[in-house]
């Protein structure tokens, strides 16, 4: 049976393409049939992340107008196996999407045996936001500790809750929380909201926490999904989610100030 | 066809407390008119109106509602930042076209005795005229609390109330078993019993029952009203903020207890 997972957040620059890359490549790595479809139509920056830029000669929009096959315009990972990219197109614009087409895409998908189809959503609560997250079974809703990702966040799930397909049919969507970007220093000195604060508001389910971490922006210049990293922080943390995700009991790490670092505040000075 | 006067009269006479649940009466058939007034009475009052509730009532122009374009009606008002809640007093003829348009059709249900308000819209040949009533005829928000007319069903909500949300539990009270969220909205016409923090905003009475209240684990809104009295919490200095509380009217003020 396939699953749909959307990456979703409303407000942008959260981690959602990041975090679609790391999670679609460790689903992959541990032998489930993977596609990543990136729904930014117009932006176009999951190749990027994914390293698959030079390789796309179709996209999202070319299938779903029927320009190309759906086998053609899927980019084979040269890294792990199992794993697929569907690029979006960046000539078009998001209206490009329409709603028919993105139900016969993820229906094609369903037919060729993905066990997971992992959906990149563009910020906003608009169209492609609405795209993105109609057809999913499950989300992945990613915050950043603070107050306004956190309301976004909210109001996401709110979407999802009542504008999904499977609310309109009476089920609902399972959702996971993902909070990234997080910095137990400035959590500590109170800039940044903590895990509890996030919980208590949006009362889901915690998937995970990816620390804030330089291999990321590295690791995506480089075009290589920063699970691969296995020696960075926010690669071992993804690891850690998709383990959770599949049903593994696996303790939250990166959540409090290094021991280190702390001592060296008590006494460094 | 009654055109709205150009002359000095007010095109909108906002009646009683400024209550959640406005009654737009409107005396013209022109929506661009109607909206245009609506568009002021809005802009003059605070930021309060933003997303409020409201009910249009067609009384004044029931027998030639054919020239209503109730379409460009409902999106006007949802552009001017209202809840269209529904529509009164359309005569057959047009209730397809008002369905279709997106209205819901409120009957007035409670067919009783209606008391007729004390001041009756004496106003005049005006565009639209928006007063704080009820979804019958029992016009004031200062009338005596009506309990006895509420059928008290209660609506449950299982879920937070997310940012952007809106439930509202017409003629009863509102249970909501987790917490609501900043930027969300619950209304009710009876008492609203949150099981959690309240971070939105969150309105009981909104019929004019003066005697609801709210009740609530965690007081953290950001406005409370009972029958049209509001309040911003932010404004109000209060030891229960975040604590779990009870919030009752008393004449005119809302007070805030901690909860027994
Ligand atoms: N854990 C992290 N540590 C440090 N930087 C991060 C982390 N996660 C994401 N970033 C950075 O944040 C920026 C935005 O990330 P990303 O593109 O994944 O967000 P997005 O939610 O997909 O954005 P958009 O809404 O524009 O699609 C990027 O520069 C990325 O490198
Ligand atoms: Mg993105």
């Amino acid at each position: 049976m396939s699953k749909v997972i959307v990456i979703t957040s409303g407000k942008g620059g959260v981690g959602k393409t990041t975090t679609s890359a790391a999670f679609a490549t460790g689903l992959a790595s541990k032998g489930y049939k993977t596609v990543v479809i990136d729904f930014d139509v117009g932006l176009r920056n999951l190749d990027l992340i994914m390293g698959v830029e030079r390789r796309v000669v179709y996209d999202f929009v070319n299938v779903i107008n029927g320009e190309a096959g759906l086998r053609q315009s899927l980019i084979k990972d040269k890294r792990v196996d199992n794993l697929y990219v569907l690029p979006a197109s960046q000539t078009r614009d998001k209206d490009a999407l329409s709603m028919k087409g993105v139900e016969s895409v993820i229906n094609e998908l369903k037919q060729d045996g993905f066990d997971y189809i992992v959906c990149d959503s563009p910020a906003g609560i608009e169209k492609g936001a609405f795209m993105a997250l109609y057809f999913a079974d499950e989300a992945i809703v990613v915050t950043n500790p603070e107050v306004s990702s956190v309301r976004d966040s909210d109001r996401i799930l709110g979407i999802l809750q009542s504008k999904s397909r499977k609310a309109e049919e009476g089920g609902s969507i399972k959702e996971h929380l993902l909070i990234t970007r997080y910095s137990p220093k400035r959590v500590e000195d109170g800039e940044m909201l903590s895990v509890e604060d996030i919980l208590d508001i949006l009362a889901i389910p915690l998937l995970g926490v990816i620390p804030e971490s330089e291999s990321v922006l590295q690791a995506s210049n480089q075009g290589n999904p920063v699970i691969l990293e296995t020696k960075s922080t926010a690669g071992q943390a993804y690891e850690d989610i998709v383990d959770r995700f599949l049903g593994e009991t696996v303790e939250h790490r990166f959540l409090d100030v290094e021991k280190q670092g702390f001592l060296k505040r008590l006494f460094g000075k | 066809m009654s055109h709205p006067s150009t002359d000095s009269v007010s095109p909108i006479d906002l009646k009683g407390e400024m209550n959640m649940q406005n009654i737009l009466h409107i005396h013209s058939t022109e929506v661009r008119d109607i909206l245009h007034a609506l568009a002021a009475k809005r802009d003059e009052a605070p930021p309060f109106f933003l997303r409020s509730p409201i009910t249009v009532d067609c009384k004044a122009v029931e027998s030639e509602l054919e020239a209503l374009d109730f379409t460009a009606l409902i999106e006007g008002i949802k552009a001017l930042s209202f809840v269209p809640v529904g529509i009164r007093n359309v005569s057959d003829d047009v209730v397809e076209s008002v369905t279709k348009a997106g209205w819901a059709i409120l009957r007035d249900s409670k067919a009783k005795k209606a008391v007729k308000p004390t001041s009756t819209e004496s106003t005049d040949n005006t565009g639209v005229q928006a007063s704080s009533g009820d979804n019958t005829d029992n016009d004031s928000a200062e009338s005596e609390p009506m309990n006895e007319s509420l059928g008290n069903r209660v609506m449950v909500i299982n879920r937070p109330v997310r940012s952007g949300q809106q439930v509202y539990s017409p003629n009863g009270d509102i249970v909501v078993l987790s917490q609501t969220g900043a930027g969300s909205e619950v209304l009710a016409d009876g008492s609203v019993h949150v099981y959690g923090n309240i971070a939105g905003r969150v309105l009981a009475g909104v019929n004019g029952d003066r005697s609801a209240r709210i009740f609530c684990q965690g007081l953290e809104a950001e406005l409370i009203a009972i029958a049209g009295h509001y309040q911003l919490l932010d404004e109000i200095d209060t030891p229960l903020k975040g604590q779990p509380a009870m919030i009752s009217l008393d004449g005119d003020k809302l007070v805030i207890e901690p909860m027994i």
